[in-house]
């Protein structure tokens, strides 16, 4: 009988694959988290959340805002002196927590990437106006407002189309797509 | 005529006998290798113990032993005890073979009855070679008892009055005008803090009155030829245009030259010298230096302020590069290192924001013989500084520059918090990874940091900048850094940055190597022969290294490896002559062709070319029997003594199980 | 002339149409043959990785692949995040060959392989490298003179390639803007990121990073900020007015593409270069253009 693998195993595996040194051969010197310019809105810094990993404590991982912050900006990637993909690690967390479909509350991020996906398996093309239909009661009602109002202003400048434009060839794509993963067909 | 050979298998304690069953091995050769010329074969705990020697030099004579063959460890380690043991039997000693069945077989494998099955096949190929070795009578040649010492900090210092004291000769060649080195430039030492130059001077003195030290000053090693015991060496003495014979270090042409150059050596930059110089005031040997491609003379043709001022007539602008070539039976290099240029890490923002220093400059800046008389001021020069950061691991522990720790900027970092402390009164930030302290009384002077008030941020430190986010930042420069102890990001306004930059082999440390015939690791550190047990001696005998020319260390370590290195070449010099390997290529002039292709492969030199008959010839003293000419040679000319085609070619027989009697290649793994 | 397969990426189709004609009337004038190429689909941007990086990989791969079938060799994106991903997509490919066929298993399904042998450029670079400061200065005809330009890379052009000082303090846009005679501003976060999709994701961290990047160009006298990227130039121009209400500041900044600024230095009419479209007037710009 296989062991169960431990959290920590399962995040380094999924990482096995990127172009970085494995997390395991972080010092802790926090240079990931000096340099992140969105560290003030995450609950935890990027290199607490390595140490939480390391220390398998999963449901806090899980339950943290931290990746979801995350703007992929590259510049902890870059100075890590580990030589982490810190970024993509952030990446892999995402994956992790739509895969196991456990995520803080009020996130908007897991919707907007799935929404996002789906927009362009349905199109091959993505277009803001609709993916705001699937975040927006997310929002506060001030917010909505806003969005609202810069939309339209858009509208106004001629920034944004009325429709979304689609690829030729639709449905090769979706067969394509479909090869990778099983949600080819959803509409 | 059948050789008779012993097999002995050693266990290791449990380094072999973990993995591999060593008594079923030894059975095994007894049983499947008596073909082979096997007549006996045993197992013992620790074969390199003197009970395990005596074991075989018994065997020797009792069973009358023609060849040995001994199972263990890595030739590094024992192939010189068991090479003893059988000249201590009257066997000579090139007729043993050590195999490796630990680094080669039990440490590198997990899988018991293959480990098991491999070592049955080393000691094969062992024994079908063995067969075919010679008795070789190893090479004498005698010892010069000069000595060359490369570069002049303070390992070379040390190194030079050790052998010169003990009565023998040394020259000191040394790249820049004085010796010194960096220990020249520095204020304080830890954890001590007695004055740098009061515990140095004495010893540059020393070397400069010692009878038995030739010192060669702005000076630099061309060419090396030879080998240990002989080496002759070329040296290029740099024109200093003064004349040493007439000088007598007054000091007059550097007070009346009335050209001032930014010191980017000796001063870091932060100050200025005449264009006639010394380094500094207690600079050894005392006489000036002319700067050449700064000095009017030399590129308008006017001045000759210092010509016309001398009292001795010492000034001398025809002189001209001289190369000298000295005779030496060893060498020991010292020749330090580089500082890492900070400016490669752009986001600390040396050279752009102008307060921030690096250690060489603030410690040129706390030295009282330094450009600010050893005020600690800001760029300016004058303002004192109310916080000042002091940032470690400049491009240390970091793959995107040096990957490894430089050892002394923990401490040189609380020194230096000490010391603006103590000056100034000022708030400090120590920014680090890790504290290591970890020689004599490091700890106490860390403690006496704590207890000063000292702020320590456990943090590598992600950017310095001089933009302001918030009124309390206006005006100063802001460390963004995370406090890893309480997680949170932390911007910390300051008006001196400190950047511990860590140290890196020189610049021009791998062509220098190359002279020497010595190796360098990745970071270009030299390396030594055994990182423990032998770290001043190098793989080329008769060339010693001695300081951070090794790798990063600090002050008293280099003082040690300095010592340390000395000892190893009076113990040469003592021996007088000294037996070198005799295994050597030779080539056979009658198959040569003379094609010359062995000559240039050749890394020691050792091949050189008869003009009149049109054959090359090895010189044996220099061959080190690293068998590339045997390898290249087209017409098959040449042979490596201990490593003939039928030494190799019967081995890989052995090893492959091609002669043995019985089914056994079947249970080994391909 | 040498011509490049372009990739416009789908802003260039929507939010960033003024970048998308300023590109087209520049590299017109400047003897730029860029080849849109066919049917091709969106890279999937930031939000992508975090469903299935496979699918990813893939998602650019199609057009790497059809960029591939026209036979030429440069592989042009206008928009950094476009630009990064197919960088480092055809990187892959090239690395990991396991990866490349699993992607090319599925790119079957529409009649297309692909193998990673394009070079990937960000339109920048294209104008810098191949065009050349010398021609670039020679077009100007109307040299942005005492316009005063906070040069902003932001992030996925520089990262995460790791040739370090480049990264960190990259020199590449200043000259360019020298070139065309406005007077480039020592922008210290130039690098900083503007918060990418956080501003969907995370409006409050985005905020917080394009006011910071607003406040530093204010602070500078600048009276425009450049951009390389679609994403930058909206979260730093259309979100001014909800950074004003967040924070209670003021800002009124100009930001436009470094096309729309070439295409003024070399006369082109402002409408041409979608200049009027800025939610933040920058028709004062025009001003700076002296023919």
């Amino acid at each position: 009988m296989t062991a169960e693998l431990s959290f920590s195993s399962e995040i380094v595996n999924m990482m096995y694959a990127t172009h970085g040194n494995p997390i395991t051969n972080c010092l802790q010197c926090g240079t990931c988290s000096g340099t992140c310019p969105a560290v003030e809105f995450m609950d935890h810094s990027p290199r607490a959340i390595i140490g939480m990993i390391r220390a398998d404590l999963k449901d806090e991982v899980l339950a943290s805002n931290t990746y979801w912050s995350c703007a992929s900006c590259y510049h902890c990637t870059v100075r890590c002196p580990a030589g982490i993909d810190i970024a993509d690690m952030m990446y892999t967390l995402k994956r992790y927590s739509m895969w196991k479909s456990s995520y803080k509350e009020g996130l908007i991020g897991p919707d907007f990437s799935e929404s996002f996906v789906k927009m362009i398996v349905n199109s091959g093309k993505s277009f803001e106006p609709i993916l705001a239909t699937t975040y927006l009661p997310k929002f506060g009602a001030g917010q909505l407002v806003q969005e609202a109002l810069t939309a339209t202003g858009l509208l106004l400048k001629g920034k944004m189309p009325l429709l979304p434009k689609k690829i030729k060839r639709l449905k090769n794509f979706q067969r394509m797509v479909k090869r990778i993963i099983p949600i080819g067909e959803a509409s | 005529m059948t050789e008779k050979i012993g097999v002995y298998v050693c266990h290791c304690g449990t380094n072999i006998a973990g993995v591999v069953d060593v008594a079923e091995v030894s059975r095994w050769a007894g049983e499947h290798l008596a073909g082979q010329g096997v007549v006996i074969s045993r197992d013992y705990k620790f074969m390199c113990s003197s009970l395990g020697q005596e074991l075989i030099q018994k065997d020797i004579k009792e069973l009358g032993l023609t060849r040995v063959v001994v199972a263990a460890c890595s030739p590094h380690l024992h192939e010189k005890t068991f090479r003893k043991a059988c000249e201590g039997a009257d066997l000579n000693p090139y007729l043993c073979e050590l195999v490796s069945i630990r680094e080669q077989d039990s440490w590198v494998h997990t899988d018991e009855v293959a480990a098991t099955d491999k070592a049955k096949a080393i000691i094969s190929g062992g024994v079908a070679r063995v067969a075919h070795h010679e008795a070789l009578e190893p090479l004498r040649v005698p010892i010069h008892p000069d000595t060359l010492i490369v570069g002049g900090g303070i390992a070379g210092i040390q190194a030079a009055l050790e052998i010169a004291d003990a009565g023998f000769h040394v020259y000191l060649v040394e790249r820049e005008p004085s010796i010194g080195g960096h220990m020249a430039q520095f204020d304080k030492t830890f954890p001590t803090l007695d004055c740098s130059a009061c515990i140095l001077t004495p010893k540059m003195v020393d070397v400069g009155n010692h009878p038995n030290i030739t010192l060669l000053t702005w000076s630099d090693v061309v060419k090396v030829d030879g080998y240990v015991g002989n080496f002759a060496v070329t040296i290029n003495k740099k024109a200093r245009y003064v004349n040493e014979e007439l000088c007598t270090g007054c000091g007059i042409c550097w007070e009346k030259c009335p050209w001032k150059v930014t010191d980017d050596v000796f001063e870091a930059g932060l100050g200025k010298r005449k264009v006639v110089y010394v380094p500094f005031p207690q600079a050894v040997p005392k006489y000036p230096v002319i700067d050449a491609p700064n000095c009017a003379y030399f590129q308008k043709g006017t001045c000759k302020a210092c010509e016309k001022f001398c009292p001795t007539n010492a000034i001398d602008f025809k002189q001209q590069d001289q190369q000298i070539t000295v005779e030496v039976g060893n060498i020991i290099l010292a020749t330090g290192y580089d500082l890492f240029d900070v400016k490669r890490i752009p986001q600390y923002g040396y050279g752009r924001l102008e307060n921030v220093f690096t250690n060489l400059e603030f410690e040129r800046m706390s030295n009282a013989a330094g450009p600010t008389s050893g005020n600690i001021v800001l760029r300016d020069g004058k303002t004192t500084p109310k916080t000042v950061g002091i940032v470690h691991c400049v491009g240390s522990r970091d793959q995107n520059y040096n990957p490894y720790c430089s050892s002394i900027c923990c401490m040189q970092s609380l020194k230096f918090a000490h010391l603006v402390h103590e000056r100034t009164g000022a708030e400090v930030y120590n920014f680090y990874i890790d504290i290591r302290t970890p020689s004599k009384g490091y700890e106490e002077f860390y403690q006496r940091l704590l207890e000063e008030g000292t702020h320590f941020v456990r943090g590598k430190v992600a950017e310095v900048s001089n933009i302001a986010r918030t009124p309390e930042e206006e005006g100063h420069l802001v460390i963004q850094v995370e406090d890893t102890l309480i997680g949170k990001q932390r911007r910390i306004p300051v008006d001196m940055v400190i950047l511990s930059a860590g140290l890196q082999a020189r610049h021009d440390a791998k062509e220098v190597a190359k002279m020497f015939g010595i190796s360098c690791s990745a970071d270009n550190w030299y390396i030594e022969r055994h990182p423990k047990l032998d770290p001043v001696a190098t793989m080329t005998e008769g060339i010693y290294i001695a300081g951070c020319v090794q790798g990063p260390k600090d002050i008293p370590a280099s003082v040690a490896q300095g010592a340390a290195a000395s000892a190893r070449v009076l113990g040469k010099i003592q021996q007088k002559e000294i037996a070198l390997e005799p295994v050597r290529a030779s080539i056979n002039e009658e198959r040569c062709s003379g094609c010359r292709i062995c000559n240039n492969l050749c890394p020691f030199n050792a091949i050189l070319f008869h003009d009149d008959r049109m054959v090359s010839e090895v010189n044996p003293a220099l061959c080190q029997g690293c068998g590339t000419c045997v390898a290249a040679c087209p017409a098959g000319a040449i042979s490596g003594t201990g490593f003939s085609n039928e030494q190799i070619l019967s081995q890989i027989e052995g090893l492959l199980l091609l002669n043995v009697n019985g089914k056994l290649a079947e249970a080994v793994p391909a | 002339m040498k011509q490049y397969a372009y990739y416009p990426g789908c802003s260039l189709e929507s939010l960033a149409k003024s970048y998308g004609v300023s590109t087209k009337e520049i590299a017109r004038a400047l003897d730029l043959d860029l080849r849109e190429i066919e049917d091709w689909n969106c890279c999937g941007a930031t939000a992508y990785f975090p469903v299935d990086e496979l699918l990813a990989h893939t998602l650019v791969a199609r057009n790497l692949a059809i960029a591939e079938k026209t036979g030429l060799t440069d592989f042009v994106a206008p928009c950094s995040a476009c630009f990064k991903n197919a960088y480092y997509t055809n990187a892959y490919l090239k690395k990991d060959p396991d990866l490349a066929d699993h992607i090319n298993f599925a790119l079957e399904e529409d009649n297309l392989h692909v193998d990673g042998n394009l070079k990937v450029r960000h339109l920048i670079e294209v104008f810098i490298e191949d065009v050349g400061l010398e021609q670039i200065r020679n077009k100007t005809t109307h040299p942005l003179k005492g316009l005063r330009v906070a040069p902003y890379y932001g992030c996925q052009l520089l990262r995460p390639r790791k040739d370090h000082e480049e990264v960190e303090n990259p020199q590449f846009f200043e000259e360019l803007l020298s070139a065309i005679g406005a007077e480039p501003l020592e922008y210290p976060s130039k690098a900083r990121c503007c918060g990418g999709s956080l501003i969907v994701t995370n409006r409050m961290a985005a905020l917080d990073m394009v006011h910071k990047l607003l406040q530093e160009a204010v602070n500078l006298k600048a009276d425009v900020i450049a951009t390389t990227c679609p994403m930058c130039n909206v979260n730093l121009e259309v979100y001014q007015s909800q950074v004003n209400q967040a924070f209670g500041s003021n800002f009124s900044i100009p930001v436009m593409y470094f096309t729309q600024l070439m295409g003024m230095a070399m006369g082109l009419k402002s409408k041409r270069l979608g200049i009027e479209k800025a939610s933040v007037a920058g028709t004062p710009m025009l001003a700076f253009a002296q023919g």
